[in-house]
């Protein structure tokens, strides 16, 4: 499909392959199991297994929708838990002119 | 008349001497750390669990009077705030906006109905027509946020215990919408320089359908609601790291040439 036809096409936002969500990385070693970015997750994305501060309980991200905002590392004293990547659509909603993800750079 | 200005003179001369005075007149270096104001622009996050801990009022009132001094296009301040902190009107809005966000969710969100199924089609066929109508409330986004809403996952207004409404006046100059940007800005940074967690809150635009409630907001011409800003202590610290986000593509021309950066 040309990419003028293809900027007109509207993505189901429910197809894996049309509106591409990302996982969130969760450093199994350091995750200490607060549950405080559970609590916070925005998108609903994250879920504890095992009980609330029980050493071994991990979080484990069980569900599509995750939008990359990164408000789970934010919380973390751990900082075991990151987006690396930002969720895109295709077609009409396709993210245009970004680059690699990147902490606060000091110019 | 004469000693009136003076005094007015005498007390622009003292508010000057503030401890921010100066701060315009020196150069920043290359790879400087950051400094307070920008560190607290980074560490700022969305916050959409709150403690049920009301605010106390004479900070809200502060707050306001930061987003007072928010710059508007011919200085029009194209705006109204409306503070709710009423637990009753705040449930009777959360209310409201989840009934809508059922209903839109009824007609809009096609994920319920299985692949290949007419129904399914059908009302991928409806939200598509109304997708063209408005592409932006119907972004993928949100419409997964209203199908969260609409199955009891995610609050409207994260039961937050203030709401603060800086809604718009129509009839400002050139673009208020961003205006109302500005000043929320503003009230955000201002509220998280006090340990305050917000939220900025869209769906409240839902609102508008509702008369009566509209009226309660005083949100009749020539004010319309724009967004909502969610007010409340966070609950854990939201601030214990700086984050990574996207770049974006910079096109910079500088000497008649033109570079594209990152």
């Amino acid at each position: 499909m040309s990419p003028a036809i293809q900027r007109h096409r509207l993505p189901t936002w429910d197809d894996p392959d049309e509106a591409v969500y990302r996982r969130v990385h969760i450093d199994a070693a350091a995750c200490d199991g607060c549950k405080l970015c559970t609590v916070i997750c925005p998108a609903n994305v994250l879920e504890l297994v095992g009980a609330k501060g029980d050493k071994k309980s991990r979080v484990k991200v069980d569900q599509r929708g995750c939008i990359s905002c990164n408000n789970c590392l934010a919380i973390c004293a751990k900082q075991a838990i990151r987006a690396t990547e930002s969720y895109d659509f295709v077609g009409y909603y396709k993210q245009l002119d970004v680059g690699r993800f990147s902490p606060p750079r000091r110019f | 008349m004469e000693a009136a200005e003076a005094a007015v003179l005498d007390e622009l001369e003292e508010l000057a001497r503030g401890p921010g005075a100066g701060a315009a007149i020196h150069e920043s270096l290359p790879g400087a750390e950051w400094n307070a104001l920008e560190d607290a622009f980074l560490r700022r996050r969305s916050v959409r669990k709150y403690k049920a801990k009301q605010v106390p009022a004479h900070l809200v009132r502060r707050i306001l009077e930061i987003g007072r001094y928010a710059p508007s296009q011919g200085n029009c301040q194209p705006w109204k705030f409306v503070v709710v902190r009423d637990k009753d009107m705040i449930a009777r809005l959360e209310r409201y906006c989840v009934d809508e966000c059922k209903k839109l969710s009824r007609l809009l969100d096609y994920s319920h109905y299985a692949k290949g199924t007419l129904r399914r089609a059908v009302s991928r066929l409806t939200a598509g027509v109304f997708n063209r109508l408005d592409h932006n409330m119907l972004h993928p986004v949100p419409v997964s946020a209203v199908k969260a809403i609409a199955e009891g996952r995610f609050a409207v207004f994260h039961k937050a215990p203030t709401l603060i409404f800086p809604l718009m006046d129509k009839r400002g100059v050139g673009s208020p919408e961003v205006d109302i940007g500005i000043v929320g800005t503003n009230i955000v940074m201002a509220a998280h320089s006090h340990g305050l967690g917000s939220c900025w809150v869209g769906f409240s635009k839902l609102l508008a359908r509702n008369k009566e409630l509209s009226e309660m907001l005083g949100a009749v011409w020539p004010y319309e609601i724009v967004e909502t800003i969610a007010l409340g202590y966070p609950i854990g610290d939201p601030t214990q790291n700086h984050v990574p986000r996207q770049t974006h593509e910079i096109t910079w021309w500088e000497d008649g040439k033109k570079q594209i950066l990152y």
